[in-house]
Formats: structure tokens, C-alpha cells, sequence
């Protein structure tokens, strides 16, 4: 067993409002280290976007958070408890969709939609109805009949339906169309405003846009980031494209100011740049005094932000695996 | 904590699994109910009994039916017939049942949805155990209703039934041990498989030196009950019970400690292309069926280098009563002679076997998803298939003659005599186009109806049945010419006919030309 000492001083009301929570956390496979020293931290109530690469350590995580696997190191928290110690009772409050969704190929998707949600202790059956017909599924299919897609509304409905504290869901829209997508964020909305916790793992940067509250970007086992959308946006920069009578001045001499390009198109001048945080203010104000015909100005979306990410991090060589100070963790300070 | 959620998996595992539980359970007492009705039928008078035991050849058998204790009873004559049979039946049917519910489910991925909630690590082990134990305790009882309706003691078929149920809860917990140490289902098959043929070989060996090794083979534990001789030992079970206790403890040991997909064995890395010869589809389809092969190649070498070592303590027991032999009428000659067409047949079996389990190499392609990718580009369905074919067709070849060699260089060094390699490998020869024949059935319902071909094991399991119960049961001769093999005329005793063999190859054929046009024209995939 790893290191699982008591510590009065961490162990504050946060850890108490915190229905996931993982210090440090460790994993290793053989030589490979799958997890180096991964913090989580998702809250009660809210829908926590999980992302990072492929192989970045996201299913080791949750099936660790499961009890499925063992850590090596570090500290994790289920519901307050030790899901490998006490898993069975633990993982009663919660519903899961695997990365690969596997069924019993000889029975039917209602079969096995009940089947999956026994284990996670029951589901409610209006709910079952309701999602059957929005997910527009047939239960009495065989399940070796059904498409990627729907096998995936079958784990989708048991893991949807289940009257639970907590929904660990790792990709859980790879094979949904988009309509079907549409219905996904929608229940997960319902859900989150009944109170249930969402830890929400993907790949899909825009469902994560539309649905999370916090996110966490990890990479090669560590965090990245993690923090609320606006907290992550702070760190980026916004894209300004605006066609104004007159020729914008004084953008260069803002520091915050990037990506400058200028020209004289057809509707009037043509400006383009970027800008950070603190000095859109100033910028929006020198491009109104020069009269604005139109204005685009883009947040700066997840995809950029996971993008700006990953480039701007440098390859990490040595496995120091020290918490604190690891160079390639930004310190995002969560809110009050 | 680690073991909560038993009730709830036992429910779903249920209804995933009664399917196959009840299958094996109606099989193992269809084949028993059999064997023990037709022997009471044929033997119905005490001096019909008791010519059994005299005859030359159970005698001859001992190493492949297993040492009888009690040969000149009804239950005896049972236990012989139902010995070659059971040797594998019974730890195949508890390897089965455990395997399907541990590893290859949690190589499904299903079991991780399943653990996830609110099922602990070790309740896979505990309910593949209890699923296996009810299965057992069913079969059990069907064989004592079996063999009370054959007129055999209450007392002797209990302890005979019980013992029975015994090899399969030790196999039942070899499947479990093994689920938690190696990575795929297809490995703890391999395991099962290897602890079955040991435990064959140290009875047979055992039985024929009689020594001791008997009592390191679960089958020998089965013998030495001997619920049928005067002198029963009920204290004998004790040991399955015992080695199963351990087994299963170990499994939850295990279980317990490691993380799930975790294994104790795991294959490193590998190349990180393909070869040249993995390219194209003769050597797509050399990798699938490499395991098949293997495996049924080993087993055919290992009986045939068995039998052979054996041949001529097997001869000298038959020999052993030189009134008896001279009374009937029998040479040194005839009896070596009946003694390697028996094995020859049943070499021709695991032959047949190693067909069949080929032909669902493709099927499990189909299942797999992969043969979808495979025909969606350049290559044709005849050509794919042709491939294949022709990789079977090479790999029986291979496992015929080298187990005819190795039988005939083990006998030639056991008996002193030359010249059995040509004999036997001509006999094995002979037998190729009866195997195919099984094989075209398999190919024919592969390529027509592929969700039909778990029928092929059904006629699998009859051409098998029927050889090995057909001349001790003296089934009646329609039935007998039902299996394919029976028609090849059981060299090297007997006497082949051309016109016969031709017959078979002809029939083989048709059914492979409807395999291929099947196959063109059928829906792919069918899951």
C-alpha cells in the first residue's frame, strides 16, 4: 500500500467539498510512468472537464478514482474514501461509461442497460424511458446488432439514468452524431442542475466548452492546468479583427499587443491582432476611435488554449517527480 | 471489501452465461446417460460382465481408459468406456465455464463496466466459482440418475459421480488461478490444456508402470476412488477437494491484490512493423492460426509419443495371460496391430479437432470485426478464403504425419522392431480425406450460414462419441457410418478401401466448392 497518512492541515473543508481528489498521483507500469504526481480536485456539484492527449494518463486516472487499479504513490480520494480499500461501497454513489463500451452480444440494449446500472445501484425508470426516447434508441435490439453509436447509448442510458452522486464518464460521445451530441450536453446540464458531480473525460474541446464548469488539461501523466474557463482564459490571448473608417493607431505601442497586421481593404481598413487580458480594454478603445464599421473579437477557444498548451510547453526530461515545484505546472489560482 | 457485489454479479453472470452452463451440463450428462445405458443394455447378463474385463482389449487400453478398479461390474465397464472421454470432457467442462467468466470477460472490457459499480475485485473469482460448482453439482446429479437408471448401486454411483464432478472442480479452479496470472482467455485455455494433458500422461504412465504418478494427476484421484471395486476409498476426495480449496484461495489472493487488465505475465514489445511475410493474406492468415495449430500439434505429439513409448508394455499386458490369448486365438502381431489403429483413431480425431478450431479462427475474425477491413480493400473474398483454406490444409497435413512419425519412431523404439513410421504414417495418410469431411461441413456453414457454426463442435463432439464408444458400445452399424472416420476402414488393422477414401475426398469437395460460393455472395460481417 502506498503512503496514505492522515494530514489534519490538507484535509480542510475543501477536501470535504471535493467529491474527487487526488495529490501527487503516481502510477507506474513496469518502467513507464504512466501518472507523475497528477493533482484533481473536482467539486461537488459542478462538471469537471478532464483533457489531455492520447496516453496522457486520463483512464489510468479514473480507473484508479474506480479502485480498478492500485497507485503507487501520492494520495486519492473518492467520495472522501479510498477506492481500493473501499471501493464497493464508494463506487454505489456513482455511474460510469468506459472509453470502450463492451455488452453481452446475446442480449438486448434494454438488457443491458439494466444490467449496468444494477451494479451501480439501480436506475430510475422514468428516467431509463425519457432517455431511450431522446437518445432514439431500440432496447430490443440484440446488442451485436447495434452500431458503435449505439452501443454507446446503451452505456450512455444505463450510466445517465442511475441515481447518482456522481457521473465518471471517459469519452463518452465518440460515436454519437452530432443531433445525438445535442441531447448529451443537454441531459448533462439537467443532471448538473439536479446536483449530481460530472467528471467529464474527452477529447471533444467544444463539448467540454459548451458543458464544463472547471477544467483540467494534463500531459504525460502531470497537470498542465487546471482551473475554471475563465480563469484559463486569463492566460490567453484574444483575437481582435476589426474594419475601421480610419487607420487604427497606437495599437503598437501597447505592449499587450500582438500579431499585428494592417491593409486597406474595399470596407475600410483592415486590422488584425491579438491581445492579452490586460490590455483588451485599451485596445477595443483605440479601434473605436477610428470608427468602427464591423468587429469580431474571438475568446480565446479551448482548442487554442489546449494547442498554446502543449507548444509552449517544454519536453519534460527528467522524472523528478517532486510536488511543489514541477516546471511544468502553471500555477492557476483557483477563485475565493 | 474487496469481495462485496457477489448477489448482483451471480444475477447478471446468470443470465449471461446459463446458456452455455446448461449446454455443457445437458452434454455431459447426454454423453454419460449413454455410455451407461448402452453398456447395461449390452451387457446383461454377469458372464457378459464378466468377459469384459477378461477381454484383451481393455486390457490393452489401461493407458488410455485409465486402470479400472472393479472391471468385472456394470459401473466398471462404465468407467472404462466413459474413460477416454471423460479425460478431457471433465476438466474441459470446468476450464470452460471459469474461463468464459473471468478473463476472457475482463479482456471484453465488460467486466470493467461491471466493477465499477458496486462489484468488488474478487467477486469475478467467487461467482465463476459458484456458477461452475452449481453446473457441477447438476451434472453430478444427472450422472448418479444415469447410472441408478442403468441398475448400477446407489453407494457406487454416488462415490463414481461425485469423483467425476471433482476433476471438474479442480480444472473449474485451475481456470481461475490461471485467469489471474496470464492476460487473455486464449492463455488460460493454454494453461488448462497443458494441466489436462499432463494429468493424462502422469495417469496413463502411472497406470501402466502402476506407480505413484497416478497419484499426481486429479484423473488418477477419480481413479483411485474406486467406486466401483470392493474396496472403495471415499477418503480420496479429500485431495480435489483439498487442491481446489487451495487453488480457488490462491485465485482470490490474487484477484485481490491486482489491478484489473494487470497481469503476472505480460509479452514485452514487439516489432514495430510488420514483416514482409505478415503482409499479404497467406501470412495474415499463418498469424491466426499459429495458436490453433501449435496447440493441437503438441497434443497430436504428445498421444502419439505416449502410446508409442508404450506400445510394448501395452502388448505384454495384453499378452500377460498366455491361456487367455492362446484361447482366443490372438499373435503378438494382431495385438500390436489393434493396438496402434485404436490410437491411430483417435489421433484422427484431435486431427478432425484441429479443423474445426481453424475454421473458427475465421470466425472469430468475422466476430472481431476484422475481416470487414480485410475484404474492403484490393483483396477478394475467394482469394481471402483460399488463403486460409490452404494454411488448414498445410497445418493438417503437418500435424498427420508428424504425430504418424513420431508414433511410429516411439513404437518401433518401445517394441525393437522396425518399419512402423511408413505403416503408420500410410494409416495416418489414410485418414486425411474422413478429417476433411469434418472440415468442408464447418467451412460449408461458414461460408452459408456462419451463425450456424458453433454446429460444427455439435458434429465434432458425434464423430467423436461415435469412435470412441461405437466398437465398445457395438453401436449399431448405421449409426457408426454416420461419422466420417468410420468409413476409412481403421488402419492399420484393417483394410482401406480406395473406392471409399475417393468417396470422402469427393464429398469434401462439393461441400468446400459451397463454402466458396457461399461465401461470395453471403452479407459480411454477421456478428
Amino acid at each position: 500500500m502506498s503512503d496514505h497518512t492522515h494530514d489534519p492541515v490538507n484535509d480542510t473543508a475543501d477536501t470535504a467539498e471535493a467529491v474527487v481528489r487526488t495529490e501527487g498521483l503516481v502510477k507506474e507500469f513496469g518502467s513507464f510512468r504512466a501518472l507523475d504526481g497528477l493533482d484533481l480536485s473536482v467539486r461537488r456539484g459542478e462538471v469537471h472537464g478532464f483533457l489531455g492527449p492520447n496516453g496522457a494518463g486520463k483512464s489510468t486516472t479514473i480507473r484508479i478514482l474506480l479502485g480498478l487499479m492500485r497507485h503507487d504513490g501520492g494520495r486519492v480520494r473518492l467520495f472522501g474514501g479510498d477506492p481500493w480499500r473501499d471501493g464497493t461501497r464508494l463506487r454505489a454513489g456513482l455511474s460510469y461509461v468506459p472509453g470502450d463500451v463492451a455488452l453481452w452480444p446475446g442480449l438486448t440494449g434494454g438488457q443491458c442497460i439494466d444490467i449496468l446500472a444494477s451494479v451501480h445501484g439501480g436506475l430510475r425508470a422514468d428516467r431509463r424511458a425519457d432517455l431511450i426516447e431522446r437518445f432514439d434508441l431500440d432496447p430490443t435490439k440484440r446488442a451485436r446488432d447495434y452500431s458503435k453509436g449505439n452501443r454507446q447509448k446503451v452505456a450512455l442510458v444505463a450510466a445517465l439514468a442511475a441515481e447518482v452522486d456522481l457521473m465518471v464518464l471517459d469519452e463518452p460521445t465518440s460515436g454519437l452524431d452530432p443531433l445525438m451530441e445535442q441531447v448529451f450536453q443537454e441531459v448533462i446540464r439537467e443532471r448538473r442542475d439536479q446536483g449530481t458531480t460530472v467528471l467529464l473525460s474527452s477529447h471533444i474541446l467544444s463539448e467540454v466548452e459548451a458543458l464544463a464548469d472547471r477544467v483540467s488539461i494534463i500531459r504525460k501523466g502531470r497537470n498542465v492546468t487546471t482551473g475554471s474557463l475563465r480563469e484559463l482564459r486569463r492566460h490567453t490571448r484574444t483575437t481582435v479583427h476589426a474594419v475601421t473608417r480610419a487607420e487604427v493607431t497606437g495599437l503598437d505601442a501597447l505592449a499587450a499587443v500582438a500579431d499585428l497586421a494592417s491593409g486597406r481593404g474595399e470596407a475600410g481598413v483592415d486590422t488584425r491582432f491579438t491581445v492579452g487580458p490586460d490590455g483588451l480594454g485599451d485596445a477595443v478603445g483605440l479601434v473605436h476611435a477610428a470608427g468602427v464599421e464591423s468587429l469580431t473579437v474571438e475568446p480565446p477557444s479551448l482548442d487554442a488554449l489546449f494547442l498554446s498548451r502543449y507548444s509552449d510547453e517544454p519536453e519534460q526530461t527528467g522524472q523528478s517527480g517532486q510536488p511543489g515545484e514541477r516546471p511544468g505546472k502553471h500555477a492557476v489560482r483557483e477563485p475565493a | 471489501m474487496t469481495g462485496g457485489g457477489v448477489g448482483i454479479l451471480l444475477r447478471i453472470q446468470a443470465r449471461a452465461q446459463w446458456r452455455r452452463a446448461t449446454v455443457w451440463v445437458l452434454a455431459m450428462v447426454a454423453s454419460m446417460a449413454f455410455t451407461a445405458l448402452a453398456v447395461a443394455g449390452l451387457y446383461d447378463t454377469p458372464a457378459k460382465v464378466a468377459s469384459y474385463g477378461e477381454a484383451v482389449v481393455s486390457d490393452a487400453l489401461v493407458a488410455i481408459n485409465g486402470h479400472v478398479e472393479g472391471i468385472d461390474t456394470l459401473g466398471g465397464i462404465v468407467q472404462d468406456e466413459f474413460g477416454f472421454m471423460g479425460s478431457f470432457l471433465l476438466p474441459l467442462m470446468g476450464l470452460a465455464l471459469v474461463a468464459a467468466m473471468t478473463r476472457t470477460e475482463e479482456e471484453s472490457g465488460r467486466l470493467e463496466s461491471l466493477l465499477a459499480g458496486r462489484v468488488g475485485r474478487t467477486a469475478p473469482v467467487v461467482t465463476s466459482l459458484v456458477i461452475a460448482t452449481v453446473a457441477i453439482v447438476a451434472m453430478v446429479v444427472g450422472f448418479v440418475v444415469s447410472l441408478l437408471a442403468s441398475g448400477i448401486d446407489p453407494a457406487d454411483a454416488v462415490l463414481y459421480s461425485l469423483a467425476s464432478g471433482m476433476v471438474s472442480l479442480v480444472f473449474a479452479t485451475v481456470a481461475a488461478t490461471a485467469a489471474q496470472v496470464v492476460l487473455h482467455g486464449r492463455g488460460v485455455y493454454m494453461i488448462g490444456f497443458a494441466v489436462i494433458g499432463l494429468s493424462y500422461v502422469l495417469r496413463g504412465v502411472g497406470d501402466v508402470r502402476d506407480s505413484f504418478w497416478v497419484w499426481l494427476s486429479p484423473l488418477g484421484w477419480l481413479e483411485k476412488t474406486a467406486p466401483f471395486a470392493d474396496q472403495q476409498r471415499w477418503w480420496v476426495l479429500l485431495i480435489p477437494a483439498a487442491v481446489s480449496a487451495a487453488l480457488a484461495a490462491a485465485a482470490l489472493t490474487l484477484a485481490a491484490r491486482r489491478d484489473l487488465g494487470a497481469s503476472l505475465y505480460r509479452p514485452g514489445p514487439g516489432p514495430a512493423a510488420a514483416s514482409r511475410r505478415l503482409l499479404g493474406p497467406v501470412g495474415l492468415a499463418i498469424h491466426g492460426q499459429r495458436g490453433a495449430f501449435l496447440g493441437w500439434l503438441v497434443g497430436s505429439v504428445l498421444l502419439a509419443a505416449v502410446m508409442g513409448a508404450l506400445a510394448q508394455e501395452m502388448v505384454d499386458a495384453a499378452l500377460g495371460n498366455p491361456d487367455l490369448s492362446r484361447a482366443l486365438g490372438i499373435t503378438e502381431g494382431d495385438v500390436v496391430d489393434g493396438f496402434l489403429a485404436v490410437v491411430q483413431f483417435y489421433l484422427a480425431i484431435v486431427a478432425a479437432g484441429y479443423l474445426v478450431q481453424s475454421l473458427g479462427t475465421l470466425r472469430h475474425e468475422e466476430v472481431g470485426g476484422r475481416l470487414e477491413p480485410m475484404l474492403a480493400g484490393g483483396l477478394s473474398r475467394p482469394r481471402w478464403l483460399a488463403a486460409q483454406v490452404a494454411v488448414m490444409l498445410g497445418g493438417l497435413v503437418v500435424v498427420v504425419v508428424v504425430s504418424a512419425v513420431v508414433f511410429g519412431a516411439t513404437t518401433a523404439l518401445s517394441t525393437g522392431e522396425s518399419g512402423y513410421v511408413g505403416t503408420l504414417v500410410g494409416a495416418g495418410v489414410a485418414y486425411l480425406p474422413a478429417e476433411l469431411l469434418v472440415g468442408a461441413v464447418g467451412a460449408f456453414l461458414f461460408g452459408l450460414a456462419p451463425r450456424m457454426f458453433g454446429l460444427t463442435w455439435l458434429l465434432f463432439g458425434l464423430v467423436a462419441a461415435i469412435g470412441l464408444l461405437g466398437p465398445g458400445l457395438q453401436l449399431a452399424q448405421w449409426i457408426q457410418d454416420l461419422s466420417p472416420l468410420t468409413h476409412v476402414g481403421n488402419p492399420p488393422s484393417g483394410t482401406v478401401e480406395a473406392g471409399q477414401l475417393i468417396g470422402l475426398a469427393v464429398a469434401a469437395a462439393l461441400l468446400g466448392v459451397g463454402a466458396f460460393v457461399g461465401f461470395r455472395r453471403r452479407r459480411i460481417p454477421q456478428g
